[in-house]
């Protein structure tokens, strides 16, 4: 990390052992086992001295990471006049990036300057820096900069879904998105702030949604991490990011995949901005609640079943779940890795409360994964409870290597 | 260290721009003051050993001068249309009488009240049409809402006086070397500001800030110009970028108008087009918030 081997200054002489101390050493910072932190693999101390994610390697590293407390996603427009602007404009956001994940301290300033960090954190050990996910959306790939023959095969303009007929364009697409997760709100906000004074100018963000999540202690594959705002564990059937080959055959990009070559190491975003109708949720007989899922809502069993983990056996397929994954031969083609976050924003101007998901989900092929799968739950019985209000298709640049190309980098070689 | 003990008009804005306002230490509680505006001297950087930014000082005193003079003479034509009861005439001088006070509106804060006198909004009061909402939206509101002037005579009257009160305080007026940097960077907040021109809400009978605006931008240009000795021999870079920045925001005011062919509406400025000048106030406000470290003035 040499860019920010310069700058850290003041950082604490407390010692960790190694990452794992280090990692539990800020999860008790953090107030509850913080499961990700235990995984050297992907996060790693950076010095001895201060926490941080890994920024280099083949894939961004918060596509992979565990269900946050706290997360944000924006759609950006970039604001730049030609292919090499854009370039510089990577590069300022890389090195923005790779400062924010590092965890490392921003520079000192005097005090007739505005301070280099925004303050929003203690920086006391154990501090958890947040990760960031940066991606282009289809619009990057018009005339503006030329790119047009590089755009990945299935990116394209969000389509309106079946129930989609509150999806703004104000609050869709974008140029880039950034995706950001943390531990503290602070840290997500103190991100996407740094992110934002970084390209000033450069860069319109057109929409933003920020929310949370309550992240059980044990997590683990087949187990929820938690609950969506509707009171169901969310989160059950996903496949583990820890598992490399799942996440090579679910989630990244492969060399047989038929994808320009620069997108390898890159995966399909899909954000989608959902209302929850909560009042009418909680409204909801608790056996109608269960039925439109699939799943029992205390426990998380799939109805007719026992335990959170016990395999689904359908024998209707109106659920969400059996639209989702009827787990019929060849429909473990449609898999995706889900990671999105609650949100509740106030009220409406009818007084209702604006709640719900901000869902997020990775998938190695967009048209395979989101499409295929939002196109089997459009006209199910659930969508009388939720909207779709916004969000958009990106694709999750490649990780930047281990040298010191920015993100970027292969799109724009 | 010099001291200026006048109250502190507004201070909102500055709370949050200000380098020095850890917590917005002045109260804000100078009756009717509308647009958070102006620089509270208390808080401003006192004093210098570099002569480039004293002579920048001296000439922003001759600018104010010269400001407050058109200011003035602007009004008065606007002031003696509203007494005539010419409707058509008035509309034309507003925007053009307010020029000069947007493009020294941070100094507003260093006189007692003025801001609230000349410059303040309905909100401040209990509606339009209380007696003690006076200034130039006073009479945009007669202009444009009430579309009756047959009442405004008195408030013009009251305009004219305030502004000669604001005119006779210049002389006296302490100047610390803070208030140009402070003034270039408050100028572009405050365009910027959820309450200032980039929502419409300054202007909000007429539509004509855009006006405003341009006269903000004019300021802040007015003012770099002045410091432009000083900031070559501290920052060259920091100085390119910030005249960039105002070529960028100046090409974009263009395409809507300008003074002498006159703004258009600020309603027929598009969603798009205001966060395109979002874009370039925000990267201006961006360099300008480096000067007074990089002049030194802590
Ligand atoms: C507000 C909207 C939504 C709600 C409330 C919701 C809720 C749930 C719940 C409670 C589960 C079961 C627990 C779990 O496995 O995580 C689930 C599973 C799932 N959902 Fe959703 N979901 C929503 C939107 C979507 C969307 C838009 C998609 C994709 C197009 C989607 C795809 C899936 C998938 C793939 C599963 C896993 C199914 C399985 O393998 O068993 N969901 N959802």
């Amino acid at each position: 990390m040499e860019d920010n081997s310069e700058k850290p200054k003041g950082i604490s002489r407390r010692k960790f052992l190694g990452a794992a101390g280090a990692a539990g050493a800020a999860a008790a910072t953090a107030g509850f086992a913080w499961p990700l932190l235990k995984n050297e693999s992907t996060y790693s101390a950076s010095s001895n001295e201060s926490l941080g994610y890994n920024f280099r390697g083949k894939h961004q590293a918060g596509v992979t990471a565990p269900r946050m407390p706290a997360g944000l996603v924006a759609g950006l427009d970039v604001r730049v006049d030609d292919k090499r602007e854009l370039e510089q404009l990577f590069v300022r956001l890389s090195e923005s990036i790779e400062l924010l994940m590092s965890g490392a301290r921003y520079e000192d300033r005097s005090g007739g300057f505005p301070p280099a960090d925004t303050g929003l954190n203690d920086r006391a050990d154990g501090y958890v820096p947040p990760w960031v996910v940066l991606s282009v959306g289809d619009s990057l790939f018009d005339s503006r900069f030329g790119l047009a023959s590089l755009k990945p095969r299935e990116l394209q303009p969000m389509p309106k879904f079946n129930n989609d007929y509150m999806v703004k364009p104000a609050t869709s697409h974008g140029d880039l998105s950034v995706a950001i997760g943390g531990v503290t709100h602070e840290s997500v906000i103190h991100g996407f702030r740094q992110l934002m004074r970084s390209v000033r100018g450069s860069v319109i963000p057109k929409w933003t949604r920020s929310g949370f999540n309550s992240i059980r202690p044990d997590i683990k594959p087949g187990i929820a991490p938690g609950r969506n705002l509707m009171g169901f564990k969310d989160g059950t059937a996903n496949p583990d990011p820890q598992s490399d080959s799942s996440m090579n055959e679910i989630v990244w990009v492969q060399p047989n995949d038929l994808q320009p070559e620069w997108a390898l190491g890159g995966t399909y975003l899909a954000v989608r901005v959902i209302r929850m109708m909560v009042e009418f949720w909680d409204r909801t007989r608790l056996n109608e609640q269960e039925e439109l899922i699939g799943r029992s809502r205390d426990s998380g069993a799939p109805l007719g079943m026992k335990k959170e983990t016990d395999e689904p056996r359908f024998t209707s397929f109106e659920s969400h779940i059996a639209r989702a994954n009827p787990r019929t031969s060849g429909s473990e083609e449609n898999l995706m890795l889900r990671n999105g976050f609650n949100y509740a924003d106030g009220l409406d101007g009818n007084d209702q409360m604006d709640q719900g998901l901000v869902f997020l989900s990775y998938q190695r092929s967009l048209e395979k994964g989101f499409i295929t799968v939002q196109r089997r739950l459009d006209g199910e019985a659930l969508e009388e409870y939720i909207r779709p209000l916004g969000g958009g298709f990106f694709f999750v640049l490649p990780g930047p290597g281990q040298g010191s190309d920015p993100l970027g980098a292969s799109l724009l070689a | 260290m010099k001291s200026f003990n006048g109250p502190k008009v507004g201070g909102l804005l500055v709370a949050l721009t200000l380098v020095f306002a850890a917590c917005g230490s002045d109260d804000s509680s100078s009756s009717g003051s509308g647009s958070s505006t102006g620089i509270s001297a208390s808080e401003l950087v006192q004093e210098t050993d570099n002569a480039l930014i004293e002579d920048a000082v001296d000439g922003y005193r001759a600018y104010i001068g010269e400001q407050i003079a058109a200011m003035q003479a602007e009004t008065a034509i606007f002031a003696d249309a509203i007494r005539a009861g010419d409707a058509e005439a008035a509309a034309a001088a507003y925007p053009i009488s307010r020029r000069p006070w947007e493009r020294i509106e941070p100094i507003a804060g260093l006189i007692e009240d003025i801001d609230g006198a000349v410059d303040a909004r309905e909100d401040d009061f209990d509606g339009p049409m209380d007696p003690t909402f006076t200034g130039w939206h006073k009479l945009e509101y007669f202009l444009w809402e009430a579309g009756d002037l047959s009442e405004a005579g008195p408030f013009a009257d009251q305009l004219e006086a305030d502004l000669q009160t604001f005119a006779d305080a210049l002389p006296g007026l302490e100047l610390p070397p803070g208030v140009l940097t402070v003034g270039a960077q408050e100028l572009i907040e405050e365009v910027a500001a959820p309450d200032g021109k980039l929502s419409g809400e300054e202007d909000r009978y007429s539509g004509t800030d855009l006006y405003d605006f341009k006269a903000n931008v004019e300021g802040a240009e007015a003012l770099i110009e002045l410091l432009t000795p000083a900031l070559e021999s501290a920052d060259h870079d920091l100085l390119d970028a910030i005249e960039a920045s105002f070529d960028e925001l100046n090409n974009q005011l263009a395409q809507f108008g300008s003074f002498a062919d006159g703004y258009v509406h600020y309603d027929e400025v598009t969603e798009d087009q205001r966060s395109e000048l979002a874009a370039a106030l925000g990267e201006l406000a961006e360099s300008l918030s480096m000067l007074n470290g990089t002049l030194g003035l802590e």
